[in-house]
């Protein structure tokens, strides 16, 4: 340990283009390692979320760019009238969500509420760690039963009632917690995969005829946005896109499975691939200039490593001593990852953000310390390549008396 | 007399891009403890490979080495390097010091590699040391602060710290004055007088060569 000391503060940290080079260039590297493996991990959660979408028959709503809304011309009855013709000849998934209120909870947080009816809940299969399933066949007027998650899970156990000024229907209404989400139970955005909200704050509803019914127009206008129809042609996709022409002036495109298959793969895919491809080719420019790095800084060493290895240095202890050394630097650029990491986590639940406060080791979620494994294999990786070539310019310039002359 | 080095070398070849050089060819040396022998040739014969050799930094010849009845040439690398900081000092010139590093770090330099090695050091075997070679004043200062005399005690006081059987002096005097060259080779015949202390010193300066006991010309091969 002496030894090692001596030689990182004696010599390598007296050679800036060594010190500071190095830190820098397996900082860049690692950055970039981190911020692509975090965000390919996320589009490929997002993606299994949403595989649900990859059947036939399946096809889901989008309101056409084009298409002008006008709230003037939207009524009640017409996305009622939408409402009933899906009810009846229609198996549809209806979600929606952004809906903020303000529940009292030992964090502090603003609550977001999510709504979805049984088809989607189904498709979904919410896991649980308390409490049972949600039950859709609630008597609208009586106490609804609801899934929380795990924050709210503190304040209110299984079985508890929590009374909400509710927007969508308009008044007071009290809910009773059926069961409790696992931590981190998340949706992902269905046009950006990679983005997601958590459910660690929210209230999900069970949706019901009866529910829609009561519902004020926001609710079913933002549910429609994003149905999914299900077991289902284009003929009768055609005649829903009528209806909702008819009844509400505007276009919507229903996208088929093909469609999204090759949106999916054209779009994702194709992203993926370039992010995969970028980070691959910068991480071995960053390994060439790491290698030319040291290169130098062997040259500027010789002389020091020369009078060392005189007095009792042994090429071995070298080579331990330039493996720790790059360990070391390695280790600092992964604990600043993990420390902006945990404090950006952290950030969310300073700032009460209930759609991305998240419950993780050290304030990490598994995803995070997935990208942090990649991060140190990918060092290993460089490390390896690095302090090899380190060595072989080492022994390559014959460590010699003619060296100090 | 016991004999401390056996040497023999068939060749040692260096290689360029353009050509190779064979040099040392069928070159034997034997050394007995406590002599004083001094190595003379022109430039490129092979005068610091030889002394490469000797101190146990070149492995790549063809031949045999026995140090002190010891085989070296299967040597672990972390052997040779004991071997170096237990029984071999250099003696270099006086750039040889790290300038990162005060004069007092550079000479105890070799203690940091004596780890649990066999022999004992004492405060104040530091202490005789710097007193004999006089540069107890210049101990905190950084070599680029020192003179070419002082920086060359230096260097010599850091090739005897650990008290070596062997000494290798490669052109230890080539760029000093009359009188720092001077000082620097009663030094040196110094520790051969009183630690009967084996004395291989690489010079071009015959007249400093023809004060060891033994001359060996090196001539280029043919």
């Amino acid at each position: 340990m002496k030894i090692f000391k001596f030689i990182v503060s004696k010599i390598f940290l007296r050679k800036t283009i060594l010190g500071i080079g190095m830190i820098l260039l397996l900082c860049m590297a690692n950055y970039i390692t981190f911020t692509a493996a975090r965000s390919i991990l996320s589009t490929f959660q997002g993606y299994q979320e949403t595989k649900y979408i990859n059947q036939e028959g399946v096809y889901i709503a989008n309101l056409d760019p084009d298409s002008h809304m006008d709230m003037n011309i939207i009524g009640e009855n017409g996305s009622q009238a939408v409402y009933d013709y899906l009810n009846n000849n229609f198996n549809y998934a209806f979600y929606t969500d952004g809906f903020i209120v303000s529940v009292p909870n030992i964090d502090d947080m603003e609550i977001s509420l999510g709504y979805m009816n049984e088809e989607y809940y189904k498709l979904n299969q919410f896991e649980l760690s308390q409490g049972t399933d949600l039950d859709f066949d609630y008597q609208f007027g009586e106490e609804i039963p609801v899934l929380i998650g795990k924050g709210l899970s503190k304040t209110y156990p299984v079985g508890s009632t929590i009374k909400i000024e509710e927007s969508v229907l308009g008044r007071s209404i009290t809910l009773k917690v059926q069961g409790v989400l696992k931590q981190n139970v998340y949706h992902a955005n269905y046009y950006a995969l990679n983005s997601k909200t958590y459910y660690n704050f929210s209230i999900l509803f069970p949706v019901n005829e009866a529910f829609i019914n009561h519902a004020n127009i926001d609710l079913q206008l933002n549910g429609l946005m994003d149905v999914i129809i299900l077991q289902t042609s284009k003929e009768e996709i055609a005649d829903l896109s009528e209806v909702i022409k008819d009844n509400l002036g505007l276009t919507f495109n229903f996208f088929s499975q093909k469609e999204n298959y090759d949106y999916f793969n054209e779009y994702y895919l194709h992203t993926l691939k370039i992010i995969s491809i970028t980070t691959f080719i910068l991480l071995i420019v960053i390994t060439c200039l790491s290698i030319w790095n040291v290169l130098v800084s062997v040259r500027l060493m010789l002389k020091d490593f020369t009078i060392n290895l005189l007095v009792g240095l042994s090429y071995s202890k070298l080579k331990k001593i330039f493996y720790g050394y790059f360990g070391i630097l390695s280790f600092i650029n992964l604990t600043v990852i993990f420390i902006v990491t945990a404090f950006n986590r952290y950030g969310c639940w300073l700032r009460k953000d209930a759609t991305f406060a998240t419950y993780g080791l050290f304030g990490l979620i598994g995803m995070d310390w997935l990208a942090l494994l990649l991060v140190v294999a990918s060092d290993i990786i460089i490390g390896v390549i690095v302090v090899e070539s380190m060595l072989w310019k080492t022994k390559k310039i014959p460590i010699s008396l003619g060296v100090l002359q | 007399m016991t004999k401390i080095i056996d040497l023999s070398v068939k060749e040692k070849i260096y290689k360029s891009k353009k050509s190779q050089i064979s040099i040392l060819n069928d070159f034997r040396l034997e050394v007995a403890a406590g002599e004083k022998i001094a190595i003379v040739g022109e430039s490129g014969v092979g005068k610091s490979s030889l002394l490469n050799i000797i101190g146990l930094i070149d492995r790549n010849y063809n031949g045999e080495y026995t140090l002190l009845g010891s085989l070296t040439n299967n040597l672990h690398t972390s052997e040779l390097a004991q071997w170096r900081n237990q029984t071999i000092g250099f003696v270099l010139q006086e750039s040889a010091l790290i300038n990162s590093m005060t004069v007092e770090d550079n000479i105890k330099l070799p203690l940091l590699y004596a780890g649990s090695g066999k022999k004992e050091f004492k405060p104040e075997d530091f202490e005789s040391v710097i007193n004999a070679i006089g540069i107890k004043p210049i101990l905190k200062k950084k070599p680029l602060e020192c003179s070419g005399g002082e920086k060359a005690r230096a260097v010599f006081a850091r090739g005897i710290i650990m008290k070596p059987q062997i000494i290798l002096a490669d052109e230890p005097t080539a760029s000093l004055d009359m009188e720092n060259r001077e000082r620097i080779v009663t030094l040196l015949f110094k520790m051969n007088k009183e630690f009967n202390t084996t004395i291989i010193t690489v010079t071009h300066d015959l007249e400093i060569a023809n004060r060891h006991d033994r001359v060996i010309h090196l001539e280029r091969s043919k």
